[in-house]
């Protein structure tokens, strides 16, 4: 492949990439209110389109047009930057996911990932984490109590989770011995026995947790907990700005997803009958789905709890898991 | 082509950002441009091939300069200027720019002489995360354990120093033994 | 929801009492409640529940605009104006009680006997923007003139909307297809209102 060529099938994956989640991101908001809705016997957005179809559209035009305030003693460069931190992060997270197997069309093979960095679970695990910057630098700019208070607890559980998500996603990578996400897939391509969440039970559950705790979802969404902290680091933001970081942490759910599936839940090899492209959209659907399950069902955890919860219960038992791998590695 | 023009990009945005971490008087300000070009250093890794050390810089310095910040919240109103009283201001300068330049010096010294020479070559075939384990585990082994048992000790002396009289709470037991105090010397 | 249940003032309360234990104190203690509550599976019979309530999609919304609650026939919102059934003419006799008695001053009305030395009501207002629908007026209304309807959607475009009375009295047409109810609600005598009577004590 000459460079030129490369170039611009990389441009073109960016677009497409892009593109596509940016809008699985506004759907995302769809489905959450809609599942939530259910889920409390309600029946959610009907009113706009055909069951509230295009409540997104009616929410983006709202968004866009809303008039972008600034606080007068916000820092107002940070103040303008922290919610574009927080979309950029999350695709440039995606970035280095593959996100199906290859396929061919107009006779032209394509890899769906945008570049293939060699330490990709790290990569994607780390900017990830550098979208934290987004709540922080939001919180500390806007000038507002409450702000601050989301960007302390930021601070936090960015520092806490940030270990358990890489010391849960060890063990699996030594049984895998390689970085790369591809390399993690096809290590589990001899079908639904090779899974590795049946050996990592442990891992894959910790990960998730922390997960959850890194994307800023329910059982730890103390960021902007409405009920103790207004709205958190968001409570200044309003219009397009505000909307930013909702896009971040969709498309961070879905990376999470996506991060999950792949290294736990037998990425996008064939299962059974269904091709490996399908399988691996159902699995994010499905994790997705459960992002989604976890916020109608399970209360918040207070901060305290959450601090508790990670260094005495998930670290712990994130070490204990590595040692008894690495032993049976070792035998 | 492209990785000069990365090259430069990188450089010039780093420069940029770390002058405004010296420069600016704004905490929030200077937190944020060191983590930024903290995190635009790792495009240098990326570029020379070292993926792996790339990512961690992302990630080390992530967490690093976030708990910068979070001194920086608690010590500070960081959307505030910090009025600093620098007392002998030549001095300061004086002597952080002869380390700055003596740094450099130390830095740029090799490329002056042509006799560089890589004492462990990057062998082919060997991925960087295996090549940064080779030469961590054989020749670096001993600092590296000394490394890990150093912070092993400070872990255990900052839950120590942290987790002390963690259970008792610091406003109400005041309060209780005050009022008790005052009522029994009465 | 039939109207009985709304009637039905009589709620049997089932509280149950739940028995609380005290937090543990001792670290041992609080490493077991952890153990097992992370093990008795409570948060998945959470997970069970909202899924099973979405897959039964009982769904309890009503679309406000499009349907509607029925209301109970004790509500007051804006009142409405009767006529006599038989004549058309207002069942308002010009008293001017409710007038007396409104306590947020909000209804004005002005009399004049016409050629039959009758009580004619020349013009009645009740100021909706001040009304606070306490329902006394209704309650001392001798003839049941003056009620309150269910209509309870009173946004208008000015203020001058809110003090018709041709809005609020029964058009005579409307009469004639007799289509004017009886009013069971606020103010209206009970329906077993018969039995109720007891004779006047007068045993002194």
């Amino acid at each position: 492949m000459t460079l030129t060529e490369f170039v611009i099938s990389t441009i073109v994956k960016i677009l497409v990439v892009l593109g596509i989640f940016s809008a699985l991101a506004g759907f995302g908001t769809y489905l959450e209110r809609k599942i939530l809705a259910f889920m409390q016997r309600r029946l959610g957005p009907m009113h706009v389109g055909p069951y509230g179809l295009l409540q997104v559209l009616a929410d983006g035009i709202k968004l866009f047009t809303k008039e972008d305030i600034i606080p007068q003693n916000s820092v107002k460069p940070i103040f303008m930057i922290a919610p574009i931190i927080g979309a950029a992060t999350a695709f440039i997270a995606l970035a280095a996911v593959p996100l199906l197997p290859e396929f061919e069309i107009f006779g032209i093979t394509v890899h769906p990932i945008i570049s293939d960095v060699n330490v990709g679970v790290l990569f994607v695990l780390g900017v990830m984490a550098s979208g934290l910057y987004a709540p922080l630098l939001a919180g500390m700019a806007s000038a507002n109590k409450w702000g601050l208070l989301g960007a302390a607890r930021t601070v936090i559980q960015l520092l806490s989770y940030e270990v358990v998500t890489g010391l849960s996603i060890m063990a699996p990578l030594m049984m895998v011995g390689s970085l790369s996400l591809i390399d993690i897939n096809n290590y589990q391509s001899g079908g639904f026995a090779d899974w590795i969440i049946w050996t990592q039970p442990v891992a894959f559950v910790l990960f998730l947790i922390a997960g959850f705790a890194e994307t800023n979802r329910t059982p730890f969404d103390l960021l902007e907990h409405e009920a103790e902290i207004v709205s958190g680091y968001a409570t200044e933001y309003s219009g397009m700005r505000w909307g930013m970081f909702f896009i971040g942490e969709y498309t961070n759910m879905i990376t999470l997803a996506f991060l999950a599936s792949l290294i736990f839940l037998g990425g996008f090899n064939d299962w059974g009958f269904i091709p490996g492209a399908l399988a691996i959209i159902l699995k994010v659907s499905f994790l997705f789905f459960f992002f989604l399950w976890t916020r109608a069902a399970w209360p918040h955890v207070r901060p305290d709890q959450l601090m508790w919860l990670c260094w005495k219960v998930l670290l712990p038992l994130a070490v204990v898991n590595i040692v008894i791998t690495g032993l049976v590695l070792m035998i | 082509m492209f990785e000069a023009i990365a090259f430069y990009l990188f450089s010039a945005v780093t420069i940029v950002m770390f002058t405004i971490t010296v420069m600016s008087k704004n905490a929030l300000y200077s937190m944020s441009a060191l983590a930024a070009g903290m995190i635009m250093i790792s495009g240098f890794f990326f570029l020379l091939g070292a993926d792996f050390l790339g990512v961690v810089q992302i990630i080390v310095y992530t967490g690093a300069v976030m708990a910068l910040y979070a001194f920086g919240m608690m010590f500070f109103n960081t959307t505030r200027l910090v009025e600093e009283k620098v007392r002998a201001p030549k001095l300061v300068f004086l002597l952080s720019g002869l380390s700055a330049l003596l740094l450099v010096i130390a830095f740029t010294a090799p490329i002056v002489s042509d006799h560089i020479e890589a004492i462990y070559p990057v062998v082919d075939g060997v991925e960087n995360p295996q090549a940064i384990g080779i030469v961590l585990f054989t020749k670096y082994l001993v600092p590296f354990e000394v490394a890990a048992v150093m912070l092993l000790v400070a872990m255990i002396a900052g839950i120590i120093l942290a987790g002390k009289k963690m259970d008792e709470s610091l406003t109400l037991k005041v309060d209780a033994d005050d009022e008790f105090q005052k009522k029994g010397s009465k | 929801m039939s109207l009985e249940q709304f009637k039905d003032r009589n709620v049997t309360q089932n509280y149950k009492f739940i028995p609380v234990d005290k937090p543990p104190v001792a670290p041992m203690d609080k490493f077991k409640q952890v153990v097992k509550r992370t093990f008795r599976g409570e948060l998945f019979v959470g997970l069970w529940v909202v899924f099973r309530e979405m897959v039964k999609f009982n769904i309890h919304t009503v679309q406000y605009p499009k349907e509607k609650l029925p209301i109970s026939p004790r509500y007051r919102a804006v009142h409405k104006l009767y006529r006599l059934l038989e004549s058309g003419y207002e069942r308002c006799i010009g008293c001017g009680l409710c007038e007396k008695i409104c306590i947020a001053n909000c209804i004005r009305m002005d009399t004049r006997y016409d050629e039959n030395q009758r009580k004619e009501v020349t013009e009645y207002t009740i100021n909706l923007g001040r009304c606070i629908f306490c329902g006394y007026c209704a309650e001392v209304c001798p003839e049941l003139a003056i009620v309150h309807g269910g209509r309870y959607e009173n946004a208008s475009e000015q203020r001058a909307h809110f003090v018709l009375r041709d809005d609020i009295l029964t058009p005579l047409d409307f009469l004639k297809e007799g289509k004017q109810e009886e009013f069971p609600g606020f103010g209206a005598v009970s329906p077993n209102a018969d039995e109720r009577i007891k004779k006047t004590p007068l045993a002194y």
